[in-house]
Parts: structure tokens; sequence; C-alpha cells
């Protein structure tokens, strides 16, 4: 009798969470939900411009609703939930995991058959091209993240325009034995020395996803920095991002190759300023051009409001909203138009990335790009301890990548 | 079943008490616990067990056969009408493309191309310049939705199929292989079929061609007369059989005899069956060739088309890469050879299909026919609680544990990747070419051009011999050092000693993962706290994370400061409970300081010391937090252990099947060492 009680107890409570699912389902009607990492005036803002759009449209019955997702799970988070048609309608994320997402499939929704031209005229044009794979747009870029030059006023009155300079600078500025150093970058950091290999006129792949690792041009940018490690000896050693950000906060470093998060971290005594990466002598005058992360919009495959979620994904990046994640977020709108704003044009900051973004490199959004890490960051590790030369340990990444890469597609 | 319950209980009891009938004599130890069993049915005949045995292990087999025949059957059927549809779609395309894929000409060849299809058929073409519908005989698509217009907001599925085309197109050109398919076919909700393909104008894809084709009758079921045939036959058979053959075994053999000829039986009729329709197809698809063939060359003329380069209807009969494949020749006769060879992978597949059919089949038989089910059944009724107390435990490790393990284990044995992890594993199957990689890749190191030895970081031997020098030293470590501290702290009238305990349990109570990044601080060349003493003294500071030695030193040290406390704890523990007369006695004996802690402490310490050891053996050996967050491998992967090996397989290199086949060589690995550890404390707790 008492197991029958029980039985009776536990069909009810299963019965009762079947009966809470589509009751949950149901009354969400035309509520988008819609994932993003920020935090602190990031999320502010963002949340702002939400608000804005629901008012604006709340005659529609279209309501979104954001949810912050700690960043650490976030993107395993979207690969596991989206597919199954458990995750958001929209979501915010950089590009580089776009190309993994595509071919996993069923995770971003093409929006080619949505963009009107004056849409896709809104951006900068390499945002736009980091959204883009295999010649489809998957997502609308919302703001961009880009290395540029940071510099301690105090120590350098105008920053230098050229590779020449830039040496002669940091050389008078340059004292060892003090720790006092001209630069300071991670320069052992693949994705910061980038700025370097694609002003020479490198990249990690050739047409398509054909990896170019052991290139000429690479080899060079490597020796660019060998000759300001040793010859020069402007650079510390072993440039960890906790030891440039106290060596510029102690005024101990007068430059810097860094981006918008290095602000954050810079001590408020220090009177900083941005300009554009130096052009390279050694390249004949080229601009140094980083690598970009473009956080993009994307509406989610299985959403089932997808156009009202496009909607959603234009607002988000149109001028209003542009101009309040710009001012309250201080993020770099990916919008071009935002800029000739007065208010957004007076600030420094902005405007300083905006001038880097010209000549920004897309960071590749292809998923062969993570089987590239590992081995550049080796490579660049061997070549910087002397372990081996440029052009051998390129050419060691350059087969570690190839092999990776065959085996992915390999039938 | 529940007909014949009573039957195999019955037997069961005989079978278990192994004696011949009557009921009345069988030994009264099992059964008479249980009165409701007492009054019920007489011992059944056994030679009825083989028969019920027979019924359901030949019925369910020929039914799963049946089952799998007919969805064959459909298959091909469904595979012969999307060959039809494809090559008048291959004709429409060719037509289409010399019509440079929009305008008039391309309308005009679509409306001369839907008179000869049949009614409820119907193409559209798409031009992604625009977003366009070119041409549409669609019934939807008249009035003012009539071709040329752009396409609706609800039309976007259409549009991105057409997208997605390009782009397999254009990706397998790239890869000059095929890994995306470049045609799509699909069921629609009417029951028809919708094949669709891009249109290919100058080397691009500027657009695609889609046909849906009118409902298909639906495919001939196989009879049930066959099935019913090689059922009964075999049992009336061994029925017969079985009234005159006295002996149990032979009855046995007797029924699997029976057995093998039904399924044997039906084998051959499902064989026929497949070879028929495969024949068939081949011809219905050399005829639709032929019609195509003559069609599209009277299109061509009529819309005056450009007539070069020839038309090719060869090309036409063709994979989802677009390969063409080989069936029927261009002319539209059917290549015997080829399928010759078609037929025999189908006969293969059959008989790879029945052959595991036959094994499933017997073992249900032999399972009731030796009168396995029958004790089954006894024990799990007599100790139903028991069972049904362990039923949520079971189920729960069925889901949680035993699916994902076995999944793995799966998984290592497919060439699965991130870009086929959508395809089911049958398909990436390799055998265990994974394992042979691993297993089989003997280069670890090779004589540099100066004579030193280069190790081969990615190599498997180099990672496991890193990996037990790494568990050695660092068990070594933890238990030398908790024990020396659990030694000085178990001194009597130590002054403070709760305040130097807490002290020295502290590593073990924060977070490892902080742990490992406060000491990656540490060993940091030119700021590292480690490197500002050997300075201080004189020396010179060390690129930690330069050599494999000195790299391999600091997550030795990491995991050192972590592992310590669980030995000191357990050492502690134990030797408080050492009793102190075992000293004094020692102490009155004349015995010295290391005879007391040789020939008293560690035996004690034995009992305690020698669980912690294996454990930590095993968590070492895995220790990924350390090794990725300390060294992260570096440099060049030569402080990787294997746990942190498997993950960057999965995790950067994106090779599934690889990093699972690595993972099951781990857990062999740790199964051989439980084993051999098993058998050694064993023999400990013995001595």
């Amino acid at each position: 009798m008492k197991n029958l009680r029980l039985m009776i107890a536990a069909v009810c409570l299963c019965a009762l969470g079947l009966v809470s699912t589509p009751a949950r389902a149901a009354d969400s009607g035309k509520e988008l939900v819609l994932w993003h990492a920020y935090r602190a005036e990031e999320k502010a803002s963002l949340e702002k411009v939400v608000a804005r759009f629901n008012a604006a449209n709340a005659s529609k019955g279209i309501k979104v609703k954001t949810l912050a997702v700690p960043y650490d799970a976030y993107a395993d988070k979207i690969s596991a939930t989206v597919p199954r048609g458990k995750g958001p309608d929209i979501f915010i994320f950089a590009q580089d995991r776009l190309g993994g997402w595509i071919e996993a499939g069923n995770t971003v929704e093409p929006i080619d058959f949505y963009l009107e031209d004056e849409v896709r005229k809104r951006f900068i044009p390499s945002t736009m091209e980091a959204m883009t794979y295999r010649g489809t747009t998957y997502g609308l870029p919302l703001n961009y993240k880009v290395v540029t030059l940071i510099y301690n006023k105090k120590l350098v009155p105008t920053p230098p325009k050229s590779s020449g300079e830039l040496v002669k600078v940091a050389k008078k500025l340059t004292d060892k034995k003090a720790g006092r150093f001209g630069l300071a970058y991670s320069y052992g950091d693949f994705y910061y020395h980038a700025s370097l290999m694609n002003g020479f006129g490198g990249g990690v792949f050739g047409p398509g996803t054909t990896p170019t690792l052991n290139s000429a041009e690479n080899v060079k940018s490597v020796e660019q920095v060998l000759k300001w490690v040793e010859k020069d000896g402007i650079l510390p050693a072993e440039p960890s991002s906790a030891l440039i950000t106290s060596l510029f906060n102690e005024g101990k470093a007068a430059m810097v190759f860094s981006g918008p998060w290095f602000l954050g971290e810079i001590a408020k005594s220090v009177d900083y300023g941005l300009a554009p990466l130096p052009t390279l002598d050694e390249a004949g005058g080229k601009p140094m051009r980083p690598w970009m992360t473009v956080e993009g919009v994307y509406v989610s495959a299985p959403s089932k409001n997808k156009d009202a979620a496009f909607e959603v994904v234009k607002y988000l990046t149109s001028e209003e909203a542009a101009k309040m994640l710009a001012l309250e977020g201080r993020q770099s709108p990916a919008n071009q138009a935002v800029y000739k704003d007065a208010q957004v044009a007076g600030d420094k900051v902005l405007k300083a990335f905006r001038d880097q973004v010209e000549v920004a490199v897309p960071m590749p959004n292809v998923p062969e790009m993570s089987m590239v890490w590992s081995p550049a960051t080796s490579a660049m590790n061997a070549i910087l301890k002397k372990a081996s030369t440029p052009k051998a340990a390129f050419d060691d990444a350059q087969k570690a990548v190839a092999k990776d890469v065959a085996g992915l597609r390999k039938k | 079943m529940s007909a014949s319950d009573p039957q195999q209980t019955g037997d069961g009891r005989e079978g278990v008490a192994d004696r011949p009938l009557p009921e009345s004599e069988a030994p009264p130890s099992l059964h008479s616990a249980d009165p409701r069993k007492g009054g019920q049915a007489p011992g059944a005949p056994r030679h009825m067990r083989v028969l019920a045995g027979l019924v359901l292990a030949l019925g369910l087999v020929l039914a799963l056969a049946h089952g799998l025949l007919s969805r064959t059957v459909e298959d091909l059927t469904v595979q012969r009408e999307d060959r039809r549809a494809l090559v008048s779609l291959h004709a429409l395309t060719d037509l289409v493309e010399r019509a440079e894929g929009s305008g008039d000409a391309a309308r005009a060849v679509v409306s001369a191309w839907q008179d000869q299809m049949r009614a409820g058929s119907a193409v559209r073409v798409i031009a992604f310049s625009g977003i366009k519908l070119e041409a549409s005989t669609f019934p939807e698509d008249v009035g003012d939705k009539a071709a040329p217009r752009r396409l609706a907001r609800e039309e976007k599925p259409i549009y991105d199929r057409g997208q997605r085309l390009r782009t397999a197109v254009e990706t397998n050109q790239e890869e000059g292989g095929a890994r995306k398919a470049e045609l799509e076919t699909e069921l629609l909700s009417n029951g028809g079929r919708q094949v669709s393909a891009p249109v290919e104008v100058d080397g691009s894809v500027v657009g695609m061609v889609e046909m849906a084709t009118a409902p298909q009758a639906p495919a001939p079921k196989p009879g049930l007369g066959p099935l019913l045939l090689w059922w009964l036959v075999p049992l009336a058979a061994c029925a017969g059989a079985s009234f005159v053959v006295r002996k149990q075994g032979l009855r046995v053999v007797a029924s699997v005899v029976a057995f093998a000829v039904g399924l044997g039986g039906y084998a051959a009729y499902s064989l026929r069956t497949l070879e028929h329709e495969v024949r068939e197809s081949q011809e219905v698809v050399a005829a639709q060739l032929r019609t195509m063939a003559e069609r599209a060359a009277t299109v061509l003329a009529e819309q005056q088309l450009p007539a070069e380069p020839a038309l090719r209807p060869g090309h036409w009969d063709a994979d989802e890469f677009r390969r063409p494949l080989g069936l029927v020749s261009p002319a539209g006769e059917v290549d015997a050879a080829v399928l010759a060879e078609r037929v025999e992978e189908v006969a293969s597949g059959v008989r790879r299909t029945f052959g595991g059919l036959a094994v499933l089949g017997l073992a249900v038989l032999l399972f009731i026919g030796m009168g396995g089910l029958a004790r089954t059944v006894e024990t799990v009724v007599e100790h139903r609680q028991a069972y049904l107390y362990i039923a949520p435990a079971m189920v729960g490790m069925l889901v949680l544990v035993f699916f994902p393990f076995f999944y793995g284990i799966t998984l290592s044995f497919t060439d699965s990747n991130l870009y086929n992890s959508s395809q089911p594993l049958s398909d990436t199957w390799v055998g265990l070419r994974n394992y042979v990689e691993i297993l089989g890749d003997f280069t670890i190191a090779k004589r540099g051009s100066d004579g030193a030895l280069v190790f081969n970081y990615l190599n498997f031997y180099y990672t496991l011999f890193f990996t037990v020098v790494w568990t050695v030293t660092n068990v070594a470590i933890g238990v030398s050092v908790g024990l020396g501290l659990a030694l000085i702290l178990n001194v009597q009238g130590l002054a403070m000693r709760p305040v130097y305990r807490v002290l020295l349990i502290l590593p073990w109570a924060m977070p490892n993962y902080i742990t490992a990044l406060i000491w990656k601080g540490m060993f940091h060349q030119q700021f590292g706290v480690v490197n500002h003493v050997i300075r201080m003294f004189g020396g010179q500071g060390l690129a930690w994370f330069d050599s494999p030695a000195t790299s391999f030193l600091t997550a030795l040290t990491t995991n050192g400061w972590l592992s310590f406390p669980f030995m000191m704890v357990v050492s502690l523990g134990a030797l408080q409970s050492i009793p102190a007369e075992l000293y004094e006695a020692a102490r009155v004996d004349g015995a010295s300081r290391w005879q007391q802690f040789t020939a008293i402490t560690l035996p004690a310490l034995k009992p305690a010391l020698v669980p912690a050891v294996i454990l930590s053996v095993v968590w070492t050996f895995n220790m990924f937090n350390i090794i990725f967050l300390v060294t992260d491998g570096e440099p060049g992967g030569s402080t990787e252990i294997l746990v942190t090996q498997a993950y960057k397989y999965a995790f950067q290199r994106y090779r599934y099947g690889y990093a699972a086949a690595y993972s099951t060589v781990i857990f062999g690995i740790l199964l051989l060492y439980s084993m051999v550890q098993n058998r050694l404390s064993r023999a400990t707790e013995a001595a």
C-alpha cells in the first residue's frame, strides 16, 4: 500500500514536470532571447539599447530579453545548446568561432537574404568581411577590438610615425639596468605579432585555407622582432600581460602595443595617448596591420522568430544604438556613420581605434585557425629563445598545421 | 510470452535442481519457500522449451529481417526515383546554364521542359544576383507572384539552400575533394521529392535549379508469404523432430538446424528481391537517360542555345557530389560489369546483416532452449526486492557512466572530427586506424645534425614516459614531504601544533587552479620571485619555461606543494593511532630511533599509506589542471601529459575520434595499473 502511494506521488511529480515545459513555451510568444557576455558598462549600455528597442516595438508584440552569460563557458554553451534548439534567438560573439559553428551546422543563420545594400554599406567594410564565411554573410558586426599604439604622454610627446622613429625614441627611453623600456608588448604572443606579420604582407592562410606559415614575409616579420629585442634592445624579455601593465603604470614602459582591454588597466596617474601603429620602413613604408576581432550579432538557426530576430540585429547595429554603445559602453562600433557624430568624433579613444581599424585585418574566422595557435606560439617561442632559426621554426609550424588540416579533411 | 511463462518457470526449477521429472521429486530447497508456485503448472516437457525458443528466436529474427528488407526496398525505390529526377534535373540545369542562368532564355527552357514532365511536377530557377526567382512552373507562382520577381521573406529557405550548394561547390573545388554535398534531395510534405542543383556559369555558381516531383506510389512491400513459410516450416519440422528424438541435447541441435534453415531460406529470398530491384532500377534510369538526352537535344535546337560543348548525358546520372555514378553509359546502356559489382555490393551487405541476425537469433534460441531464461526469471522473481532497490542506481550508472564510456570507445574507432561530426558514426568508421597511428608510431627521437637527440614531443611513447616520470616523482615528493611533516607534527608536547597544522593544510584548501596560476607567476623570468631570490644570491635568473627540464621542475614544485598536505593528514592520523606503549617497550629493549621507525612506525602506517599512494598515483597521472595552467606543455609540447595531450587533440585539432582513442589508451593503462596494484596489495594484506 505504501509502495502504491509512493508510486502515485512519483507519477504526479513527473506529470507536473511534463506539464510545465509546454506551458512556458506557449506564453513566451514573440519574446526573443539575446545572449551576450558583457559586464559592467558594456552590459548596461546594451541593456539600455534593448530597452529602447522594446519600447519602440511593444505594439508589434516583440520583446527582447537579454541574458549575460559568463564568458568562460559562453562559446561551449552556444555550441551545446543552439543546435538542439535550446539556445537564444540572437547571440553576440567574436568572429573567431564563426567558422566552426557554421561547419558544425544548425547554429548560425545565414542572413544574406535579409540584407539590403544600404544595411551592408553601413559598416566598416573589413568588419563586414569578418562576418562572412565562404561568401555567405552570417551576422552583422557590432563592434571591433584592435591593437594600437598606446603611449605615455609624459615620456613620448609625439608618437612615432614609422618604425625608424619608433626605435629612435624607444632607444632613448630604454635603460635595461633600471628596468626601463621604450616599448613593451607581448611580441611572443602570435596575436600581437600578427600586426607585424600582416604589415610585411604575410599571413596564416593563403587562398582559401591553405596554411602559409613559412612564407618569406612571415620570416621577415620575426626577424624584425629579433632586431628590436636584440640589436635595438628596446623590448623587455618574456613580456607577459601583467608585466606590461605594471611597467606602463610605473612609467617604465613608454609605449605599448595593445587594445581597448588595456585601457581599463592603466593607472589614473598615467597620462596616456593613442596613435596608429607605426609604418614599417623595412617593408617599404607599409603600415603595421593588426588583427581585429569583430563581435557580431547572429541570429540562431533554430530560432522560431528569425524575421523579428533580424530586426533586432539590425537595430543593435544601427547608428542610434551604436552611439549609445560607443559613448556609454566604451566600445568601438562597426557602424561607420556614427563616427560623424560630433560627440563620437570628439572622443580621442574612439577616434584612435577608428583610425587604426582602417589598416587592420580581420582575424581569420575559419575553424582551421584554432589549429594554428599552438604551432605558431611554439614557433615564436623557439625563435625568441634561440632554439631555432626563424625559417626552421616556421617550417615546423607549417608542417604541423598542414598535417592537422589534412587530418580534418581526410575522408 | 505469458502463455509459456508457467512452463518455463517449471522448467527452470528442474534446471536448477538438475533432475528429471516428475515435479514431486524436485528437492524442496528452492521452491517450497514460495507457496504460490507449489500448486502451479505441472512441469512442462523439456521439448516445449526448445520449441518456444525456436518460435521466439526465429520469429524475432525474421521479423527484423522483414523490416530491414522492406526498408531497403523502399530506400532503393526512393533512390531510383531520385536518380530519375536528377537525370531530368541535370539535363535541365545543363540547358539553363547554356541560357546563362537567367532572363527570358532560361524561362523559355523551363516552360519547354515543363511540357514533358509528369503532372504534379514543377521546376523553379533561382538567380542569386538580386535574390530572384527567375522562372517557375510551381502552381503558386502565378498572377502577381509570377516569375521573375524577388523572393519573398518566407521563401528564405530556398535562397539559403542555393547558397549552401554554392558554398559546397566552392569548398570542394578549393579542397580538391568531395566533402560537401553539391545536390540536395528532400521529402516534400505531399510525399513528392524535391531535388536541387547549382547552376554554374563561367566557373562560378550563379543560381540554382529545383525540381519537385509528383508524389510517388508507395514502394511495393515484400509479401508476408515467404516470411510465414520460412517461419512455420522449420518450426513444424523441429516440432516433429523433438517428439521423435528423446535426448535434450539432440533436440537443441535440431532446433539450431531448423533455425539455420529458416533464416537461410529467408536470406535467399531477400537476396533475390534486392537483386531484382537493383537490376530493374538500372533499366528505368537508363530509359530515363535516353529520353532526357533526346528531349534536351530537341529543346537545345528549338531555343537556339549554344550547342558547344556537346551535351554530356553520361554526367547526368551522378552522386551527390555530381560525380558520374558510371552505372549507365552515356548512350543510355546498362554497364553490365559495373552493375554486377553493385549487385555484389548489395549482396555482401545482405550477408553481413543476416550474419548479425543469425548471431542474435542463436543467442536467443540457446538462451531459452538451454534453460537460461527460466533460471534468470526465477532469480529475478525470487530476489525481486533486491533488484528493485538497485534499479535506480543501475539506471543512473547506465546513463551517466556506461553510455558515455561506450560511446567514447565507439568514437575511438571512427575518424570523427569537426567537419563530419554530424554524420552517423558508421560512415566515419576507420577500425583500428587511430590506435595504430597512436601506438604504432615509434619515432620517439631522432639524431639532430649535431648528433644530439631531438625528441618528437608529439609521440605517444614520449608523452607516456613523461607522464610516468611525472607521476613517480610527484608521489615520491608527496609521500616523503608529507610523512616528514607528519612525524614532526607528531612530536609530543609540540607548542602551537594546531597552528602549524592549519598552515600546512592551507595549500590543499585553496582551489588548485589559483595555486597553479600563482606559481606560474612566481616562475616568471624577469619579475618572478624565484628568479629574484636567485639574483639576490648573485645568480642569474633562469627562463623557466624554456627547457623541458626546468619547465618540468615548475610543474613538479606546484604539484608537490599541492599534494603533500593530503599525505601529511593521512600519515598524521595513522601516527596518532600507534599506541605509545610500543615505543616504550622498544626503548626498554634498547632499540635506536631508526629501529623504532622501521620496525614500528612504518608497518603501522602501511594500511593507511598504501591506499593513499594508490589514489594519488591515479590523481597525479590525470592531473590536468597543473600541467595545463603552469607549463601548458611548453616548450613545444615537451611537458604534456597524456590527458592534456588528448584534450589538445580534441579541442585544438578537432580530431574527436583520435582523441577518443587516446583517452581509451589512457583508460587501458590505468586499468592495467589498478589490476596489478590490486594483486600486489592483496599480497601485502595477506603477508
